[in-house]
């Protein structure tokens, strides 16, 4: 412990680096936010391995001897299992008539043996099934399970979100540095263009785009990337351009540094923080804004799992009261935690103390 | 400060230009346009016909449902398509001439000049006379050179035997307040828009009003009871708020109250009443029914801005509180309300005045979420159709008239700011 804390001192570069400890530090003390950020976290990692915990396809199958991993080999045709099923093996129907018949076959479930694509053509399924202890969350206009759907939706909403935040940071850095950085030309070409791009309105834009090219995941990330890295530009060229009126870059560059090591090293870390505490903020607005894109129908491709896309189903069908309370549920409750951890990281870095005067 | 303005009410221009070039430039190159989408039509009405009348395999082998080339030619001059982008564009902008009243001509081989039939006048057959000078083409009316008819060849077969084309010229354009003839509703798109626009403004300007006279008050008091349970109450109220957005939460609302599962109170969507019933109310009742089916729209669209505002003026109220001056206010001995309403609230108000521009451009644009979810036939909505529909000229205008909007938006804020805050000066 105490050889941990000497080492600490003796290299410099630790000390200057313990202002971002310090603030994780007070970062962890925010309750609130952090613990939504563990929470966030675990789902987040979780729905990666959703196949594992909802799905319709089995765990592991014993059929004759030899064993079966649908859930993670894919698919398996029926009469693999002299099951009597147009395409895809049913596994719930298997189980039923393998305990019916007292067969040595067997198999595993996944704890939640609905899948997210699996409709009404799939046998036992049926339309709008209301909430039940079979379907947590009902069945949508096709017979899908909406709690299924739901689950997968998650996990998409927030690869979007975090791809698109980082792609828009990669881009707003080095376009918006190098604008305040260098100035001249430069800088005044790119605002021109800004100003421009700017004054369009971007859901309008993205939609007259998405009705031409009919999108998917990445086409759909590169388009919102397209016109959304105006903001981030912005507020990094304002940054990088506070920064290099300092003392310490002049002084960086007097001492014969070159610009790309005054900008990664000595201007970059002094203007992270308004970019970390705008990151949870930005993903609020991705994942609101990829629920309004499926919404309207300009999103995601329609088999994929997506909030949005629920919820133009669910409105369409007013009466089906969970068809809609879920999705918006959903949304509702992931946004809440990241606005939760958003807050946190606010808080720990950039701390506002009021003080009441009088 | 008026020279400022001057110029940025100058550089509104070329970000006009460069801004709608861009969505001209898109929507003209994408497939499925107007022409592709008309041609389409067109096919799929004479495969139609091939089938009813059961004659069997020969239309359709014989590419019976390939178009003829003057139809195609007659439709790509209809759309302007037979140009290039740059005076495409020009024409829409209204500074390059538009041609109009296309009448077909043809010239045999050796021939120099044509008579031809240019249209009705006065009631009576008008022929012009097309003369043919080298490569130049001139129109010869009543014996005099013609000031609206020109004349040029479209195309000049082997034999010399020249396919030409009389028109008129006219300039029209955005610039003239012609923004075009929308191809859905076969009307001038501005007697489309200016109903909707009604529509959109109703709702933006009440739901404007309604969010600023809640948020302002409620921001204030949670600042001067921050950290009471009032503070942590309403906090949790806007953090639900800001997790929803407006539209989705219009849509629960919907779900709650529009009589699907739970309570039968509001209507499902609309603006007001179907027409039959409209009609018959009396001018209380139209009041009454807006108002009935306004209510969830307005409080779905208030709600979009209202975590965003309150917290505005919360911490802004706040941080000017903690300043100097208002120890200094405090010191000489004012009361504390004189130093929170009269010195405080003034600069705390600076931000959410020089948001006012960018409010504007939502209110007159409208939401297209909220109208969708609502189901009223607002600008918004008009729009997001429009795009649907590939009506060019409406999503064209729709463009023109949000970045115009948003523009204007941005010098108002400046202007507010400068206003409320006389320690800017703009250079």
């Amino acid at each position: 412990m105490f050889s941990i804390r000497k080492k600490k001192i003796q290299n410099p570069r630790e000390i200057s680096l313990s202002i971002y400890k310090k603030r994780w530090l007070k970062f962890k003390t925010m309750k609130r936010g952090y613990y939504s950020f563990i929470i966030l976290i675990i789902l987040y990692a979780l729905s990666f391995a959703l196949p594992l915990f909802i799905n319709n396809r089995a765990l592991l199958v014993k059929f004759e001897g030899r064993y079966y991993f649908p859930a993670i080999a894919g698919y398996y045709p029926g009469d693999k299992f002299n099951q009597d099923v147009p395409g895809e093996a049913n596994y719930r129907l298997l189980r039923e008539q393998w305990q019916d018949t007292g067969s040595d076959n067997w198999l595993v479930m996944p704890p939640y043996p609905f899948g997210p694509f699996e409709d009404i053509t799939v046998k036992g399924n049926a339309m709008y099934e209301p909430p039940s202890r079979q379907h947590w969350l009902g069945t949508d206009d096709t017979g899908r399970d909406v709690f299924a759907r739901l689950c997968y939706a998650f996990n998409i909403s927030i690869s979007f979100a975090l791809i698109l935040a980082i792609l828009n940071y990669i881009i707003g850095i080095s376009i918006g540095g190098a604008m305040g950085y260098f100035g001249g030309k430069f800088d005044l070409i790119f605002q021109r263009f800004i100003e421009i791009w700017s004054s369009l309105p971007m859901l309008f834009v993205i939609i007259i785009i998405a009705s031409i090219i009919r999108p998917n995941f990445f086409i759909l990330i590169l388009i919102y990337t397209l016109v959304n890295w105006i903001g981030m530009t912005y507020l990094m060229r304002a940054e990088f351009y506070r920064e290099k009126a300092k003392d310490y870059v002049a002084a960086a560059l007097s001492m014969g540094q070159s610009n790309l090591k005054v900008i990664f090293k000595h201007i970059l870390p002094n203007s992270l923080v308004p970019v970390i505490t705008y990151f949870p903020f930005a993903i609020v607005g991705y994942i609101s804004a990829l629920v309004g894109l499926d919404y309207l129908g300009f999103g995601l491709p329609p088999p994929t799992p997506s909030w949005g896309q629920m919820l133009d189903i669910g409105l369409q069908n007013m009466s089906k009261w969970w068809m809609v309370f879920s999705p918006v549920g959903a949304q509702f409750i992931t946004l809440l935690l990241v606005v939760f951890i958003g807050e946190g990281v606010r808080e720990a870095f950039d701390p506002k103390v009021y003080s009441r005067l009088r | 400060m008026t020279t400022y303005f001057l110029r940025r009410m100058l550089l509104m221009i070329p970000t006009f230009i460069g801004s709608t070039l861009i969505v001209f430039t898109i929507l003209q190159l994408a497939p499925g346009g107007p022409l592709e989408q008309t041609i389409q039509r067109i096919q799929m009405g004479a495969a139609a016909q091939g089938e009813t009348a059961g004659s069997t395999s020969d239309v359709m082998s014989g590419g019976g449902s390939v178009l003829p080339e003057s139809a195609l030619k007659e439709l790509k001059r209809f759309y302007g398509f037979d140009k290039p982008i740059w005076q495409r564009y020009l024409i829409w902008l209204g500074v390059y001439p538009r041609e109009v009243k296309h009448r077909d001509f043809t010239l045999e081989p050796g021939e120099t000049e044509v008579e031809t039939r240019a249209g009705k006048k006065d009631g009576q057959v008008w022929r012009v006379t097309v003369m043919r000078n080298g490569d130049t083409y001139t129109v010869i009316d009543d014996g005099t050179f013609s000031e609206v008819w020109k004349a040029k060849a479209e195309n000049i077969d082997a034999d010399g035997t020249v396919h030409g084309v009389i028109y008129q010229t006219e300039t029209s354009g955005i610039m003239t307040g012609n923004l075009g003839e929308s191809y859905t509703y076969q009307a001038p798109v501005t007697e489309v828009m200016k109903p909707r626009f009604k529509i959109s403004l109703f709702f933006g300007l009440t739901g404007m009003f309604l969010s600023y006279i809640v948020c302002i008050p409620l921001g204030i008091r949670k600042a001067l009871l921050h950290g009471s349970p009032f503070d942590f109450v309403s906090s949790v109220i806007i953090f639900v708020a800001y997790s929803i957005p407006g539209w989705a939460m219009g849509g629960v609302f919907l779900v709650l109250f529009g009589g699907g599962s739970f309570w039968n109170i509001f209507p499902l969507g609309g603006f007001h009443s179907p027409t039959e019933i409209w009609e018959a109310l009396s001018l209380w009742g139209k009041i009454l029914d807006q108002l009935h089916h306004a209510i969830l729209p307005i409080f779905a669209w208030s709600i979009g801005s209202f975590a965003g505002l309150t917290v505005l003026m919360k911490n802004g109220l706040l941080e000017n509180l903690s300043q100097d001056y208002i120890r200094t206010a405090f010191a000489k001995g004012l009361s504390e309300k004189r130093v929170v309403w009269v010195h405080a609230i003034r600069n705390s108000v600076i931000p959410i005045a020089s948001g006012i521009g960018g409010v504007i451009g939502v209110v007159i644009a409208g939401s297209y979420f909220i109208e969708k979810v609502f189901n009223i036939d607002g600008f918004g909505k008009l729009g997001y159709q429009a795009i649907l529909d590939r009506d060019y000229p409406i999503t064209l205008a729709f463009l023109v008239i949000v970045v115009v909007i948003r523009l204007v938006g941005n010098i108002i804020s400046d202007i507010a700011l400068a206003t409320v805050d006389p320690r800017i000066r703009f250079r």
